[in-house]
């Protein structure tokens, strides 16, 4: 009998851990409706010439007609000039506040007083952490025209003109206004960086009478190579897709397509119904372009970055 | 509980952690697992308690193949190495969790846990939380939360390595004279000789995944089969010296580069039986100083240790552990007699690293 | 044995003393550091202003930023170039302060004069011509009143005349204050086809742009001695300024925008009205402080004039649904992926991490048509579809799951084996495991998801936005939206009050628990850096 038990022990295959999958499953099924099943729909309603006038929920009832929607993408003036005000709003942005913003205020506020570095770090958090609609509130009236424009009223006091910050200068205050919400993630990332490089590499550092500009340029930044990477992909991302904030505050005027961006053209043309014809096929189109963006990103950054982790294995079985 | 392993195997992907190892422990019998950091004691341990499941081989509790068995049903207690008390709950709380778990009704569980506490004599700390504990209360807490639902085995990882010196050796006594009592089968893992020596009925001494012997201490000391055990067993290490025997005028010598020394004894002999070149190895308080002698060293740095004074002596290219009294006033740079006590010499086969005297 | 005993004798290679600078050395110094600091300010200037700008333009990108940088560099060049010389002389402070100061403002000095010089020198300076139309006018609620035209000049050739009131730039309505500096910006000759009326007419004209000088040139002392005075005040601040107050001093530059933000929100909120930063009553006279904003609250025995309460109670649901639903479901999946072993378990991880930062956002189209879907499902459809909260919050749950799993993987992770394992061993099921004793353990990092969740709730926008229709599902973000909408006349100091109300639970978090909100980034990240 022990013989037989010995056998059945050596040969049992492993059964699938139903524990885990249980714990595993209401986050699945979430996944699957509202990631899987739409990143495929979106691509098939690319394909159709779903819009208001034969909209229908049902994806069998609608009328495919392969890839015309890209042809006409492509094909589409505006499509250019959008694109081109997608580079730029991301270069500027990205360069000059989330990634290259973030690292100057995580310096300055790691070289001052412990609690006012962190004083000051909280309130790079507060634009995050405002609804959208009255942050925009509030840029709305910064660059107003007098005699209520924020701005206008301070440079009044100073001696200058009056500027139309809003018409004129409306792509400065679209990367503001942006750039603004987008330092806190780089600085919370930068900062941790720098709290956690050795502190006896920073006395050794001291001890050799190194300045404060020293050792940033010998000491930080080369120890900030993987925190910028990871900052710089993750906030690309974000970047290009995220609208919300362009859609209050300008929602791609005040000229024509002046800062629309391609994240808000999907919008535009599917989910807004500002000219009562809402075109989800072609919508979903610029959707499509954003989603492989995506896709192609999140898996190199996967690549790039968190690869070791995965292979870190449980130190329980599952008997 | 008497436990059977045989042919116990586990691989982690390509790395095999345990290979083949095969051993019995008798109802109420202290075993240690001694052997350097990862050389499987402590997965051995953990697939006794069912956190890991074997590769191959088979594990018995009493009649009963475990292999299979989740931990919760084998009836064991374990103590960690990081104690592993749960931080959240009161010293009550972390005694009473097993018991909570089988069910058992308030007041028993009250009355259990009342009786372990005034064993392990933290009866005072059941209203406290751990952080408010010092190590060996903390050590205490881990060891009443492992009696308190009477297992059949007790596992031990390194429970005492987080402990001071003088602690560790107070709880020492404490686990052993428990341990006696309660009569319960107990497997002690631990990397301190001196701990399995002074604490197991027997000692499995591993290394890289295999078993190297599985032993009494005192078999263990006197007749190491291997240079690992007889390396690993005793404080200060062996002195192992690569010599060569030759018979000179009717006389056993062995030979090495930086010195020819007359021998003899029964071993000696059974080991020229085996062959010319060997491996020599002589404990340190086998070494007696003196000025007529056949062999003469250069002291070249001395430990007090506080009892006696741990020399190492040079003779050419070669390093001797001896030990001397403090009052003999060892200085470095001293010239000493070294007389070897023949009948407790070892000898290995450089080959193999097996000794050519035990089995 | 005594030598080490000794006093530590100095070190065998001891600094050498830098030698005390003299004079000349000052000089060059400074000489050199405002050099570079002005090249480099130039080489920006020119790249943003000549390079990176003009190249957009190629693109059809109507971009205004870089003329922006372009022009806060020429600006702050005077400025930079005083500090500098201030800064290059600090190290003859050691020799005398008094000599340090005197070089300072003899170098100061020298640079005022040739900044004077390249700026009233003609063609030299970029500020010396401007374009113009050579007339002057008034802001009128009709329009831009023509007040004088210049004899001779671009207007009079146009045919413009006295008396004419200009309502737009081709066809679009324009300011005084838009016409002022789009002409001012333009480069001369540049047509600007006004619309305007005459004697009740409506007429179109164009006037081309002219270079004009600023100001004629010729030495006035007035502006000379007040650039010569800052600029000597600058550069002793560059050569007495205590260096540790610099990060202050930048940081909190950098923060005016929201600075100025949150004093405009807290004067409007309690004004009747305001023009920039003043509160203004309704005569228009700075003052006219005010609790009318707050009548919205229906506080005080009056009916409330809006439906705020239920938009807030939409907010707060849809936020404790995000915080509970999201606190469970991802320290479940979390703990799974960080201490379970199942077949599947690196394809979860690797789908986890790609999700975590793939942008959810850009899948809100065939989301509508899932949740269209969904809302046909009996009996629970109507609370799980479009325009339902239940819809609603379960879109913003599933979009921050990833980010939730991985955020509690990482918590997980760091929770010793041995504790799980003694747990299993004391008898202990998984699940009771995960409940009893694993959870208890990462509760900083229960209570970060759960704040960030609850803020992300009650702050969401875009998504109850877009799928909500009128008030059933709408929360307070949505409603002061609609309140600015362009089909209403819009009070905004009321949209403000019901702003800063709708901020109050927020700034109570923030005061509170800052350090989870800092902490949450990186924990969502560990293991990258």
């Amino acid at each position: 009998m022990n013989m037989n038990t010995s056998a059945r022990a050596r040969t049992a295959p492993t059964r699938p851990n139903l524990t885990a999958y249980a714990f595993l499953a209401p986050v699945a099924i979430l996944v699957v409706l509202f990631f899987i099943i739409p990143a495929l729909l979106v691509i098939y309603i690319s394909m159709t010439d779903l819009a208001t006038a034969n909209f229908t929920s049902d994806v069998g009832q609608m009328t495919f007609i392969g890839l015309k929607n890209y042809e006409t993408l492509f094909s589409d003036p505006y499509a250019r000039k959008i694109f081109f005000n997608t580079v730029f709003y991301v270069l500027v942005t990205l360069s000059l506040f989330n990634v290259g913003g973030a690292l100057v205020v995580a310096l300055l506020t790691a070289h001052i007083n412990r609690r006012a570095g962190f004083f000051f770090r909280a309130l790079w958090l507060l634009p995050r952490l405002m609804t959208s609609t009255v942050y925009i509130l509030m840029w709305e009236r910064m660059v107003a025209d007098p005699p209520y424009g924020i701005l206008n009223q301070l440079f009044g006091v100073a001696g200058y003109g009056t500027v139309a910050f809003n018409t004129n200068h409306i792509w400065t205050f679209v990367i503001l206004v942006n750039g603004i919400i987008g330092i806190s993630f780089g600085m919370i990332i930068f900062t941790s960086a720098i709290e956690s490089i050795s502190k006896d590499i920073m006395n050794a550092s001291l001890v050799d009478g190194s300045t404060a500009m020293q050792r940033i340029r010998y000491v930080i930044l080369p120890l900030m190579r993987w925190p910028l990477l990871f900052v710089l992909s993750y906030q690309t991302l974000s970047l290009l897709t995220s609208y919300e904030e362009i859609l209050l505050f300008t929602n791609g005027g005040p000229g024509v397509y002046q800062t629309e961006v391609w994240a808000l053209t999907a919008f535009h043309r599917a989910l807004s119904n500002y000219f009562g014809n809402a075109q989800w096929g072609y919508g979903s189109a610029f959707a499509v372009v954003l989603v492989i963006v995506g896709i192609v990103l999140a898996i190199l950054y996967l690549r790039i970055f968190r690869f070791r982790e995965l292979v870190s294995e449980p130190k329980i079985e599952n008997l | 509980m008497q436990v059977d392993i045989q042919n116990l195997t586990k691989k982690f992907g390509d790395v095999t952690a345990v290979a083949d190892v095969s051993l019995d422990i008798r109802d109420g019998e202290f075993v240690a697992f001694l052997g350097p950091s990862g050389c499987g004691k402590t997965t051995t341990l953990l697939m006794l308690a069912g956190i890991y499941k074997p590769t191959d081989g088979t594990i018995t509790f009493g009649e009963r193949i475990v292999n299979l068995v989740p931990p919760r049903e084998r009836n064991i207690g374990m103590v960690f190495q990081s104690y592993a008390l749960y931080p959240h709950m009161t010293v009550f709380g972390n005694i009473a969790y097993p018991l909570k778990l089988k069910n058992v009704s308030r007041a028993d569980q009250q009355e259990r846990v009342k009786r372990v506490a005034d064993v392990m004599g933290i009866g005072e700390l059941l209203d406290r939380k751990p952080a408010q504990l010092s190590g060996g209360q903390q050590q205490r807490v881990a060891l009443g939360r492992a009696l308190v639902k009477e297992p059949d085995i007790l596992l031990f990882d390194e429970p005492l390595s987080n402990l001071d010196a003088r602690l560790r050796l107070t709880m020492r006594a404490e686990i052993k004279a428990l341990q006696k009592r309660l009569g319960i089968t107990s497997v002690y893992v631990t990397h301190d000789q001196v701990e399995a020596l002074t604490m197991a009925d027997r000692i499995a001494v591993m290394n890289k995944g295999r078993l190297e012997a599985y032993a009494t201490p005192e078999d263990l000391y006197d007749h190491p089969r291997t240079t690992f055990i007889a390396n690993f067993v005793g404080n200060p290490p062996i002195n192992m010296v690569d010599v060569e025997l030759a018979q000179e005028n009717g006389q056993v010598v062995a030979r090495c580069a930086a010195f020819t020394v007359p021998l003899d004894s029964e071993r000696v002999r059974k080991a020229v039986a085996h062959g010319r070149k060997l491996t020599m190895g002589i404990r340190a308080e086998d070494i007696t100083l003196g000025d007529d002698a056949a062999l003469t060293g250069e002291v070249y740095a001395v430990e007090p240790l506080g009892r006696e004074d741990m020399l190492d002596v040079r003779i050419g290219a070669e390093s001797f552990f001896a030990l001397a009294t403090p009052q003999q006033r060892m200085r470095a740079g001293d010239r000493i007699g070294l007389h070897i006590d023949a009948e407790r010499l070892q000898f290995f086969d450089p080959a193999t690293g097996k000794s050519v005297l035990w089995e | 044995m005594s030598h080490a005993q000794r006093a530590p004798q100095s070190p065998q290679t001891p600094q050498m003393a830098e030698p005390l600078s003299t004079v000349a050395d000052t000089v060059i110094r400074a000489v050199r550091g405002a050099l570079i600091t002005a090249a480099v300010l130039i080489v920006l200037a020119l790249f943003f202003g000549r390079l990176f700008g003009p190249l957009w333009k190629s693109l059809n990108v109507d971009e205004s930023f870089s003329q922006t940088l372009a022009g806060l560099a020429s600006l702050l060049l005077p400025l930079a170039v005083y500090l500098a010389l201030g800064m290059g002389a600090r190290a003859h402070r050691k020799r005398s302060t008094t000599q340090a100061a005197v070089i300072t403002i003899a170098l100061a000095t020298v640079a005022v004069a040739i900044f004077y010089i390249l700026n009233t020198s003609q063609g030299a300076g970029a500020a010396a011509e401007q374009s113009s139309l050579q007339f002057a006018a008034t802001q009128t609620a009709d329009g831009i009143v023509v007040d004088a035209i210049e004899p001779g000049g671009a207007a009079e050739l146009a045919g413009l005349l006295p008396g004419d009131v200009i309502t737009a730039l081709r066809r679009d309505p324009i300011t005084l204050a838009q016409l002022e500096s789009a002409v001012a910006e333009s480069e001369p000759d540049t047509p600007f086809r006004l619309r305007l009326l005459r004697a009740g007419e409506e007429m179109q004209l164009t006037v081309r742009t002219v270079a004009v000088a600023v100001e004629s040139a010729g030495l006035k002392l007035g502006p000379i001695a007040a650039a010569w005075i800052g600029g000597a005040a600058v550069a002793l601040i560059g050569l007495f300024g205590p260096p540790g107050w610099a990060p202050y001093i930048l940081l909190t530059v950098s923060l005016s925008p929201l600075i100025l933000g949150f004093a405009w929100l807290a004067v409007a909120t309690v004004s009747y009205r305001t023009q920039g930063l003043l509160p203004i009553d309704a005569q228009g006279n700075v003052g006219g402080l005010t609790l009318e904003n707050w009548s919205f609250l229906g506080i005080g025995g009056e009916a409330p004039a809006t439906p705020i309460w239920s938009y807030a109670a939409n907010s707060l649901f849809i936020a404790m649904l995000m915080t509970g639903v999201t606190l469970v479901l991802s320290s479940m999946a979390g703990y799974a992926l960080s201490r379970m072993e199942f077949s599947g378990r690196r394809f979860f991880l690797s789908l986890t991490l790609i999700l975590h930062s793939f942008p959810a956002v850009t899948l809100l189209i065939p989301v509508y048509l899932v949740l269209l879907n969904l809302g046909k499902i009996p009996l629970i459809g109507p609370h799980i579809g479009f325009n339902s909260i239940g819809g609603i919050a379960l879109v913003m749950i599933a979009f921050g799951l990833p980010f939730g799993v991985w955020l509690m993987k990482g918590f997980f992770d760091n929770i010793s084996w041995d504790m799980e394992r003694s747990a299993l061993i004391d008898g202990a099921s998984r699940w009771r495991t995960f409940w009893e004793i694993i959870l208890p353990q990462i509760r900083p990092g229960l209570l970060a998801l759960g704040i960030f969740s609850f803020i992300g709730g009650w702050n969401a926008y875009l998504i109850p936005a877009i799928f909500s229709i009128g008030t059933k599902a709408a929360n307070l973000p949505v409603y002061i939206r609609t309140l600015t909408g362009d089909t209403n006349a819009v009070n905004w100091n009321q949209v403000v009050a019901v702003g800063v109300f709708q901020m109050i639970p927020i700034l109570v978090i923030f005061v509170f628990a800052q350090e989870y909100l800092l902490n949450i980034y990186s924990g969502g990240s560990k293991g990258s850096s």
